[in-house]
């Protein structure tokens, strides 16, 4: 670092270090935003029945695991189809969504690609999703109606669910054993009965477990919540429909179980990770929480095979159901994309062919496809049985619609994640933090 | 440099008007200006994949782009935006807080432990790679998830708050600390300021140490009548690169925080923000006029720096 100097009493002189940091300083402010611009215009494609060898870009988020058995479902395609090459990446789901952003920008946009439920309307409303329907090559026909008309936005099927899927309460019932507490029944237990459960593990523990936790800012669970609470997080129409009301009672109703032991205290939750293992029911460190059902057999495995899956509390009670098949894993195809109707063909093999399912299990959720899910039953490990059977059984009931989130809801899930951390730390009321979520939402929502 | 700068209307070559002040050490020094071009070659290579992105930048800041469609021209509304933006000022106060804690703190660090290496102790070099080491390694996401180990609930600060009988906070998840998490790894990675101090340190000639002890001064009159004007170069230099490097902070807040800039936004830095919008909502118009608000912010800070420099820099020349 230390420069030769011609005189060694001068280190630096003046003009010598103005040259020196005219360069240096500012150039690395500007060069983050660069990007070009793509058109979004019809692509020419290549026919359905072409042999010419062709290469297919597919990518998803999840885990090693995920990725083995994805690519074990790929080897059975490829075998059929030897002219087409399918070049894969997968990463972290954080990581993901900003990759992906960045590759649509850049115009290199795969062919077929898993979407977050709160970002697909961001890619589709710009028209950067193909319609799927007008895809002759796409295979629907397996798929039930209310399976696929959460993703269809004005008028186009932008998306469709790599696996159903929902969430679910589970319990460690080791803990409930160990302190003589009766496990809740799942299909008729309220919110109350959650709260005395909660306070009576923490209690019997002298603290060292606390008898729940449940994310406050994961709109997943508020989702549920305010269904029951008869309203919509996000309405058919694209408003915020929730009422300062609800989300309150959100806040307040952790905020009283925290008063009352049951919950943990504030800035408990500081995991850098989101894998089962490091979880903090799996540490022992709480006896239940809430997590999106394909997981329950990461987390079952990690959690010594002793867990109960419960339904969310207060579906037997509340005015109306809040549980839907809220699928947060949706596979969309490029709207750029030359290849539009092999990457068809290969999305009805992922979503219609049993063989497929049999190589990737339930990683990603339920098949979506009725008769595949069926025939898939009896090759799956208990596990996954006890989160299948969930959901095919919240399936046969009469359950409320499931929308696709807005474009902003980005941004209103920062705020509600803000105002949770507020209200956690009692800077702010929960009265207020509704007040505000509400305000930025409709804010956003408005354009 | 005392060159002189008459024009040379009636020597035929620029040489001998410029020997008059190098003290005829013209052509070596026009052979080392040639080699510093030389090497300069390969930055005014990059400079041209910079200046594009520079003008694609400054362009969209004045559109709407979303990353997907065409950009629209939209005038100063991005701009305008900004001045209701709350998000921004979050930003804004958090990345100045950093900066205006942060940066005096790790030069007083780098300067202290420069000292204190100037001594002429044994194993210098090896105590040098040591201190220098953070510096390579605190920009880097394994420091910073380490971090996040170190001063999250189950780490090692509330370990050893906990053996003194200190129920320590949440540090990474508290909004009121997290920030001082990043802080002090900002203070940590003093490894570069401290090599440039100890080069500095390292050109002071030693006769004037002489002469002063001479003279009776005590050590603290020679540091502030011989070290401090002798290094104010140095520490001005330390300090403009340190204040650049301090407002466009972004991996740090990113990993921290897992790209969201909480708990609550108290590690949303000016990038992270910058970021977000960009890349999380969509809005890359704004963002690019986002970067072109820090590039003045930092030009401002820099053109100020040296306007003061006037005052308290010393060129001995």
């Amino acid at each position: 670092m230390s420069a030769r100097l011609s005189h060694p009493s001068a280190p630096l002189t003046r003009r010598g270090f103005n040259h020196l940091v005219v360069g240096a300083g500012t150039a690395g402010a500007i060069g983050l935003t660069a990007a070009c611009a793509v058109e979004p215009e019809e692509v020419e494609q290549e026919p359905a029945d072409s042999d010419e060898p062709i290469e297919l870009n597919f990518i998803w988020w999840g885990d090693a695991g995920r990725a083995e058995v994805t690519e074990a479902a790929l080897d059975l395609y490829r075998a059929d189809h030897p002219n087409v090459t399918i070049t894969t990446e997968y990463q972290d789901s954080g990581p993901y969504k900003d990759k992906l952003a960045t590759r649509i920008a850049a115009g290199d946009a795969p062919d077929l690609m898993a979407i977050r439920r709160d970002q697909l309307r961001e890619y589709g409303d710009r028209g950067a999703l193909a319609d799927l329907r007008t895809i002759e090559a796409m295979d629907l026909a397996g798929l039930s109606e209310p399976v696929l008309a959460p993703w269809d936005v004005n008028g186009q099927l932008i998306g469709v669910p790599a696996g159903l899927n929902t969430i679910g309460f589970i319990i460690q019932t080791t803990v409930l054993d160990e302190y003589g507490i009766d496990l809740p029944d799942g299909d008729t237990w309220t919110w109350d009965d959650l709260a005395t459960m909660a306070n009576a593990i923490t209690a019997a523990s002298g603290g060292s477990i606390y008898g729940t936790a449940y994310e406050m800012a994961t709109v997943a669970n508020l989702y549920v919540w305010v269904r029951q609470h008869g309203e919509d997080l996000y309405t058919e129409d694209g408003q915020f429909g929730a009422s300062e009301a609800t989300i309150q009672a959100w806040f307040d109703f952790a905020d009283e179980m925290r008063q009352a032991g049951g919950f943990p205290p504030a800035g408990f939750f500081d995991g850098t990770t989101s894998a089962a293992e490091a979880s903090y029911i799996a540490q022992g460190r709480t006896a239940s929480q809430i997590i999106p059902t394909n997981n329950f057999k990461s987390y079952n495995e990690a959690c010594g095979g002793t867990l109960a899956l419960l339904r969310i509390p207060g579906e037997s009670t509340a005015p109306r159901r809040g549980q839907s098949i809220d699928c947060p894993h949706l596979w969309s195809i490029s709207s750029q994309s030359s290849y539009q109707a092999q990457a068809a063909e290969l999305l009805s093999f992922l979503t219609n062919e049993l063989a497929a399912w049999e190589a990737m299990g339930t990683t990603r959720g339920v098949p979506p496809n009725a008769a595949v899910a069926e025939g898939l039953l009896p090759n799956l490990e208990a596990d996954d049985v006890t989160a299948t059977e969930y959901i095919l059984g919240l399936q046969a009931e009469d359950l409320p619609p499931a929308f696709a989130d807005p474009v902003g809801a980005t941004e209103i899930q920062s705020k509600l994640a803000d105002v949770a951390v507020e209200v956690e730390f009692a800077r702010i009321t929960s009265a207020d933090a509704a007040a505000q979520l509400v305000a930025t939402a409709n804010d956003v929502l408005a354009g | 440099m005392s060159t002189s700068t008459a024009p040379s209307t009636t020597a035929p070559t620029p040489a001998p008007a410029r020997r008059v002040g190098a003290a005829g050490r013209g052509t070596p020094r026009r052979r080392n200006e040639k080699a510093a071009y030389i090497f300069l070659l390969p930055w005014f290579v990059g400079l041209l994949f910079t200046l594009i992105p520079f003008g694609a930048s400054l362009y969209l800041a004045f559109t709407d782009y979303n990353l997907i469609n065409n950009p629209n021209w939209i005038g100063l509304d991005n701009f305008e935006e900004m001045l209701t933006d709350e998000d921004l000022l979050q930003a804004l106060k958090v990345t100045g807080i950093y900066t205006f804690v942060g940066v005096p703190l790790s030069l007083l660090a780098a300067l202290g432990v420069a000292l204190a290496l100037n001594k002429g102790i044994r194993g210098l070099k090896y105590y040098r790679a040591v201190y220098y080491l953070p510096s390579l390694l605190g920009g880097s996401v394994a420091i910073v998830m380490l971090w996040r180990y170190i001063f999250g609930n189950q780490g090692i600060v509330n370990a050893v708050l906990a053996f003194f009988g200190i129920d320590g906070p949440s540090w990474v998840s508290d909004p009121q600390y997290a920030l001082s998490v990043l802080i002090s790894l900002h203070v940590w990675t003093f490894g570069s300021p401290m090599v440039i101090f100890l080069a500095g340190l390292r050109q002071i000639p030693i006769m004037y140490y002489e002469a002063a002890s001479i003279d009776g001064a005590s050590r603290w009159r020679q540091f502030v009548s011989i070290t401090m004007p002798l290094l104010s170069p140095i520490l001005f230099f330390n300090l403009v690169l340190a204040l650049i490097g301090s407002l466009q902070t972004f991996t740090q807040g990113y990993i921290l925080s897992g790209g969201t800039g909480g708990p609550s936004g108290s590690t949303l830095f000016y990038n992270l923000y910058l970021y977000i919008e960009g890349f999380q909502r969509f809005d890359m118009g704004y963002a690019s006029a986002l970067a072109w608000l820090l590039l003045m912010i930092v030009a401002m800070f820099t053109a100020a720096n040296f306007l003061m420099s006037r005052f308290w820099v010393f060129y001995d020349n």
